[in-house]
């Protein structure tokens, strides 16, 4: 009679809460964080690599931010095999929808698609939930640059800046800061406001390019570009904002100093 | 017998259908609509094999309904056409195909005016103009002669019904009335009913 | 019977309980399924019988082999101001032999709903006996008779379900609804048609000629129900598969009427004498 237990991993705990779920959750709390914003000319996604460990072969571009289709891009937290055969799943939805329908498939259909089947497994007996959260950025003839955001309960929503994995709280809230009062930023902008919150709520005192991954995607000229920033790119924004933070520091040093000197 | 007529211009898709419902030799019904609405801005024209194509025909329109209800928009004419044509294309192959031969019309902001042609082999393809039926053997020559890119919606109504006056001149068969339907930006709208009575006045 | 299991003596022909075999038994219900589920209707017992039933038509005259159906008919409905009037012969032929001279072609589904019976009479009564259930079960769930538009949709999806396995129906529905007086024809191909003035059967030709030449919406009962019952009796003088009683119903806000049920013959000597005192 094992069975009995073990056929139902999602049940209701006496408060009413699904514990697998949520401990899915917590699993990817402590995975690398990912982190997007949405800007009026474009949107990014950025992520942080844990792996950087110097014999790892360095052929492969990109670890964590994974092409859909024509105009998706999503880049995940939490357990790396299950994120391999979520996203093999999305490739394959959103090829089955451009097979029936000739287009490419809207957003939120292929993300809400993908959520149906994460539901069905804190539902279905036997299963666990996928350990795994997703960001997507994505481009449709319908409602234009979005940001997706879905987690192992199958939720999802929209948004124009967010973050999952370690320390997303943090994060959010920092973005919500920085972008609360403005309507709309560039793309450039949102660049550096990706480096900027990666460096304050990663773990490591300093951020390098070989722990950040940046992807852009645009639309240019009726056709999206996606493109996964190059190591000098990184490095730049890396260097523009060591050099903004060193001036703000000693700024802040001169006007210590001052009213020191005044006291 | 039957004959579907379709035209399109810059900013309208304009269909034209017979309205006789025939049974072996006997004429069963002289007001028979092929001509469907299937959305807001989305009509499909069916002919072929009787049975199949008021099925096939309420298959599809119930489906691009289900599509609108559960994304909140509809889908695009030219991914309706698709659909159709894939839907069709599967059940060439199945045990029970469907015969039928359709104009799939519709107009989309973005995208246009669209005329796809389907046939029952699940051929697809997209025209300025084109027909269905023997009537459509008669019609292609005029619409070649007075097609052209900036065409109106009055001038292309007058291209029906030189059609339609064609067809009844040379088709052996008797194809009194022919039910018209213009999609544009502004929706489907019914037109006069092209009649031979009319015609003659 | 325990050793006769193990020497497998109960396998011996000479052992079984019936003149079937277990096997024949078994394939003898699935042919049989539908008196459980009408909708499990056997197809023909070969593959394809969407092809091979036409196959096996078409060799008939090498073959030997032809299902003769019952075919001939003629029935007819229309509108009018006053409801919707059916008219019927009665005869059921089976290739050149009459089988009957006395066929109920009209089938009573319930008070407000009549269906007419052309083609294969097996097939039609079949199905209709189905959607007089379907119709009844619709009546109990909803608390509301069914719509002849509803009512004759069930019937051409049923149809198109079988379309090709060699069911031959021709039907036309009357009914009188919130909608008011319907009529509907739906054959097997599939077809479902809804119209002012039908006529089905191979004398449906004859029927047509009466009927279009004496047809108008304003017509008064009597002279709507005269004009059904003539033109059945046209059909069936100029028609050899119709003939026997012309019965003519007459369907209204309040329910149909059963107009009249009249031998044809009687009926010819009548008109003949009414022509001669002209």
């Amino acid at each position: 009679m094992a069975r009995r237990y073990d056929s139902r991993t999602t049940i209701f705990s006496p408060e009413g809460r699904l514990y697998q779920v949520e401990y899915a959750m917590e699993a990817i709390s402590h995975a690398g964080t990912c982190l997007g914003i949405l800007a009026e000319d474009g949107i990014l996604l950025a992520a942080e690599c844990r792996n950087t460990n110097k014999l790892l072969d360095g052929a492969v571009p990109s670890e964590k931010i994974y092409r859909l289709n024509d105009n998706m891009v999503c880049s995940v937290a939490g357990i790396t095999s299950d994120a391999n055969v979520l996203t093999s799943e999305l490739r394959l939805i959103a090829q089955r929808y451009q097979y029936s329908y000739g287009e490419v498939m809207p957003c939120e259909q292929l993300v809400s698609h993908l959520c149906d089947i994460k539901q069905a497994y804190t539902q279905y007996g036997g299963k666990r939930p996928f350990g795994v959260s997703l960001l997507y950025m994505g481009w449709d003839n319908k409602y234009g640059y979005q940001l997706y955001q879905s987690d192992p309960s199958g939720n999802y929503g929209g948004w124009k800046a967010t973050c999952i994995g370690n320390n997303f709280g943090a994060a959010i809230s920092m973005l919500k800061q920085e972008l609360g009062d403005k309507e709309n930023i560039k793309l450039a902008e949102a660049k550096d406001l990706a480096i900027k919150v990666l460096s304050k709520t990663l773990d490591t005192t300093k951020l390098t390019t070989e722990k950040v991954e940046m992807a852009t995607l645009q639309r240019i000229d009726n056709n999206t570009v996606y493109r996964v920033l190059d190591r000098t790119d990184v490095e730049e924004l890396i260097n523009k904002y060591n050099k903004l933070e060193a001036e703000a520091e000693a700024a802040k040093k001169e006007k210590q100093a001052q009213s020191q000197s005044k006291s | 017998m039957e004959t579907l007529l379709g035209i399109k211009g810059r900013d309208f898709v304009m269909l034209a259908a017979d309205t006789t419902h025939a049974r072996s030799i006997v004429v069963m019904k002289h007001d028979q609509n092929k001509i469907h609405q299937v959305s807001d801005n989305l009509m499909i024209s069916t002919m072929g094999e009787s049975g199949d194509t008021e099925q096939f025909t309420e298959f599809i329109s119930k489906n691009i309904a289900l599509y609108k209800m559960r994304n909140g928009y509809d889908l695009s004419p030219r991914s309706a056409a698709h659909f159709t044509r894939k839907n069709l294309a599967e059940y060439l192959r199945s045990r029970t195909p469907y015969q039928v031969f359709m104009f799939v019309a519709g107009y989309d902001a973005q995208e246009g005016p669209e005329l796809v042609f389907i046939d029952y082999l699940a051929n697809a393809k997209a025209l300025n103009h084109g027909g269905h039926g023997y009537g459509s053997m008669f019609t292609a020559s005029i619409f070649d002669r007075y097609w052209h890119p900036n065409i109106t919606q009055d001038e292309a109504y007058e291209v029906l019904k030189k059609c339609v006056q064609e067809i009844q001149k040379r088709l052996i068969v008797n194809l009194n009335n022919f039910n018209v339907m213009v999609v544009d930006p502004n929706g489907v709208k019914k037109l006069d009913t092209i009649m031979a009575s009319s015609l003659a006045a | 019977m325990a050793l006769a299991e193990i020497c497998k003596i109960s396998n011996a022909s000479y052992m079984r309980p019936t003149a079937w075999a277990t096997d024949d038994v078994n394939e003898l219900k699935s042919y049989a399924s539908n008196f459980e589920n009408p909708y499990t209707l056997a197809a023909p017992p070969f593959a394809n019988p969407v092809e091979n039933l036409n196959k096996i038509q078409a060799n008939a005259d090498k073959t030997g082999i032809k299902i003769e159906f019952d075919h001939g008919t003629t029935t007819l409905g229309f509108k009018f101001k006053g409801g919707v009037i059916l008219a019927v012969d009665s005869r059921a032929t089976g290739g050149q032999y009459i089988g009957s001279q006395s066929m109920k072609k009209i089938v009573e589904i319930n008070d407000f709903l009549l269906g007419t019976l052309a083609g294969g009479a097996a097939d039609c009564v079949y199905w209709d006996r189905v959607l007089s259930k379907e119709c009844r079960l619709h009546e109990l769930r909803n608390k509301e008779r069914i719509s002849v538009a509803a009512a004759s949709k069930i019937m051409a999806n049923i149809a198109h379900e079988y379309k090709g396995m060699g069911l031959s129906m021709g039907m036309m529905l009357a009914g009188y609804d919130k909608r008011g007086p319907g009529l509907y024809y739906v054959d097997s191909e599939g077809s479902r048609t809804a119209g002012n003035l039908f006529s089905v059967g191979s004398g449906s030709i004859f029927a047509y000629g009466v009927l279009d030449s004496g047809y108008d919406y304003n017509l008064e009962d009597e002279a709507a129900q005269e004009l059904g019952r003539r033109a059945i009796y046209h059909a069936t003088h100029r028609d050899a598969y119709s003939g026997g009683i012309i019965r003519v119903y007459h369907m209204t806000k309040n329910g149909f009427k059963v107009i009249s049920n009249e031998d044809c013959e009687m009926l010819h000597y009548k008109y003949q004498a009414e022509k001669a005192a002209q």
